[in-house]
């Protein structure tokens, strides 16, 4: 739930209990008083009997208007009570049921007590008690929609320096080069509140700026000493004393030598994406390119009795060929390499996509993991940065990188935009 | 023909120099830009081979120095560094080739080889050993005047191997010839046994004698001897 609404909930709850109790009370004493009102009236009009019942000696006429009636009954007893109380009773005039009001009292009339009924018709009282609530109850409501309406465009207004936060924090990539934007705005809570995220957002990009020129530097100073270990191992090769033994050595440490020079050269090559260092674009005809690495691949792929099927539509796009070779590279190798002997090739190439099918010894691999850096088979014999390249040349050209399972196959696909 | 090797790690400077000294070539050796701007001066080299990292100084400087000389002696950049605007650079300063570390000496001695080729011979791109003569700019090769046919791969192989003759190459350095940084895919090894048994037979099939020598599933060596 939104802060607002969270808000006006409680805000809405509060003030209707509020409303229905003051509109309680205020209905309940102003009846209570227009009640009063009535009973006097039905008292002078009691007296008004009496009077005339003392002067006359007889009693008044029945009377039957239209909001006033009186009635008398012969009692047998004088009693001294007198009750008002609310009760209907039918209106001649209007032919028609009203509330009403009445007083009940015993009048004697020489030896004679009499039960006199006096009502009083409560109609006009009502509509002046629901003229009386309505003239004070809507405007009330009309405040309180007012109020509601100048919260909402208020709250609103005062937030938007938050939304905005939120969406350049949203926004912010270390990936990209543009820096945190900070939001202006009157109110201090939300002005501390980005300073502190552009301070952070400064700290964190210079520490992975950091590291990735530490890792740069760890790399390219891993070199010369990898170039050392490869020439003298050249040199021992040379040695004519050179038996079964020592060349099985040789040949463990070429291989070691040669896995590290790959990872360096990986590591590198991220660093370098990363750093957007690779930015020669141009129009590359990417069809020739799968061409070229298949003639490339050629051999690898025919010893290994791997069938490969194109469908190439001829594709130009303005990337940097450098990296779109990488891109192709990588996506060929993986193909042949995570391959079985008599396995299936797919390349298929569309103006929106280009993906790559192969069948493998495994069964589907897991998505989320596949892209990590140094991620890979335990039976792999590459550096498990292969597919982390990929990822980034993706992120790098705005292209989405999907993989899928079906039918045995597994696919690589990448989107242009 | 002589070589000058200008590189600071000793013994990177050391292997080069063994290698590549052979058949009447010559190696001298700088450790320090100062040295190096010293032998720059006073003597001429058919290939220098330029370290752009040196403790006091920057390698592309020494390139500008032999610019401004007017000298035109052949210049191998080795660096540790693979940018490409540094290879720009190295190139548009007139380097010939650009090679990163770290490489096998058999390839360092490939490029040796080909920018000597190129220096001393214009024009006339031939290379010949015994009955085999390979035409570099037709990229053709003949046998005892018969013309033989190899693939891309094989020819690049061949040329290879004639460059480093007399040497072991291990299967490891004529995989990254052909196939570059994908050279550890796991066939790639089996491969060169494979392109190498083909080219030896279409080779002693045209009456050309068999140079190749295993050696112990490591590498091979081509020499007549």
């Amino acid at each position: 739930m939104k802060l607002f609404s969270s808000y006006n909930r409680i805000l809405l709850v509060i003030s209707l209990t509020g409303l229905t109790f003051i509109g309680l009370l205020f209905y309940k004493t102003l009846s209570f008083y227009l009640d009063r009102q009535i009973d006097d009236g039905l008292l002078e009009e009691l007296m008004e009997v009496q009077d005339f019942t003392h002067s006359k000696n007889i009693l008044p006429a029945p009377n039957y208007y239209q909001d006033l009636v009186v009635e008398y009954k012969q009692i047998l007893k004088l009693t001294n009570i007198s009750t008002f109380a609310d009760t209907t009773y039918y209106n001649p005039k209007k032919h028609r049921q009203e509330a009403a009001r009445y007083l009940k009292t015993d009048i004697s009339l020489g030896h004679q007590a009499y039960q006199v009924l006096i009502i009083c018709s409560k109609v006009q009282r009502n509509e002046e008690i629901l003229i009386i609530c309505l003239i004070i109850i809507i405007p009330f409501l009309a405040l309180l929609m007012i109020l509601y309406l100048v919260n909402r465009v208020l709250i609103k207004r005062l937030w938007s320096p938050f939304r905005q936060l939120l969406m350049n924090i949203k926004s912010f990539n270390l990936n990209h080069d543009e820096s945190f934007e900070p939001v202006t705005t009157t109110i201090e809570e939300f002005r501390e509140l980005s300073t502190a995220i552009e301070d952070l957002s400064f700290k964190i990009r210079s520490d992975y700026k950091e590291i990735k020129l530490f890792t740069e530097n760890a790399s390219h100073e891993m070199m010369t000493p990898l170039a050392v270990i490869n020439s003298r191992l050249d040199t021992m090769l040379q040695s004519t004393r050179l038996g079964a033994e020592e060349s099985e050595t040789l040949i463990d440490l070429y291989k070691a030598t040669s896995k590290l020079t790959k990872l360096n050269q990986s590591l590198l090559l991220l660093v370098k994406i990363d750093n957007n260092l690779i930015m020669d674009t141009e129009k590359v005809s990417v069809m020739d390119m799968v061409m070229e690495k298949q003639a490339f691949f050629n051999e690898l792929i025919h010893k290994r009795n791997i069938k490969i099927e194109l469908h190439l539509d001829p594709v130009y796009l303005t990337v940097s060929r450098q990296l779109f070779d990488i891109l192709i590279n990588n996506m060929f190798s993986n193909a042949i390499r995570h391959n079985y002997d008599g396995g299936l090739i797919n390349i298929k190439l569309t103006e929106r996509h280009m993906a790559f099918s192969n069948t493998g010894n495994s069964g589907p691999l897991r998505e989320e993991l596949i892209f990590e850096r140094f991620y890979k088979d335990p039976a792999s014999e590459g550096t498990g940065l292969g597919l982390a390249i990929l990822k980034q040349i993706c992120n790098r050209q705005n292209y989405h990188l999907n993989y899928s399972y079906e039918n045995q196959l597994h696919i690589f696909t990448v989107s242009f935009n | 023909m002589k070589v000058l090797i200008i590189e600071d790690e000793e013994s990177l400077q050391k292997s080069i120099q063994q290698y590549i000294t052979a058949e009447g070539r010559t190696c001298d050796c700088a450790s320090t830009f100062d040295s190096a701007y010293q032998k720059l001066s006073i003597y001429d080299y058919d290939c220098i081979l330029l370290d752009l990292t040196l403790p006091d100084g920057e390698g592309l400087e020494l390139l500008r120095y032999l610019k401004k000389l007017n000298k035109t002696d052949g210049v191998l950049i080795i660096s540790a560094r693979d940018a490409i605007d540094q290879r720009i650079e190295g190139l548009q300063l007139g380097a010939d080739d650009y090679l990163v570390k770290p490489f096998h000496l058999s390839e360092l001695n490939a490029r040796i080889t080909a920018i000597i080729r190129r220096r001393n011979f214009a024009g006339n791109n031939l290379v010949v050993f015994r009955e085999i003569e390979i035409d570099l700019n037709a990229r053709k090769i003949k046998v005892n005047d018969q013309v033989l046919y190899l693939t891309r791969k094989e020819f690049d192989l061949l040329l290879y191997f004639i460059a480093n003759k007399g040497k072991v190459i291990s299967k490891a350095a004529a995989a990254t010839h052909i196939w570059g940084d994908d050279a550890d895919m796991a066939d790639s090894y089996d491969f060169i046994y494979t392109h190498i048994k083909n080219m030896r037979k279409k080779l002693t099939d045209a009456g050309c004698k068999d140079y190749f020598q295993s050696v112990y599933g490591i590498g091979y060596k081509f020499t007549d001897s």
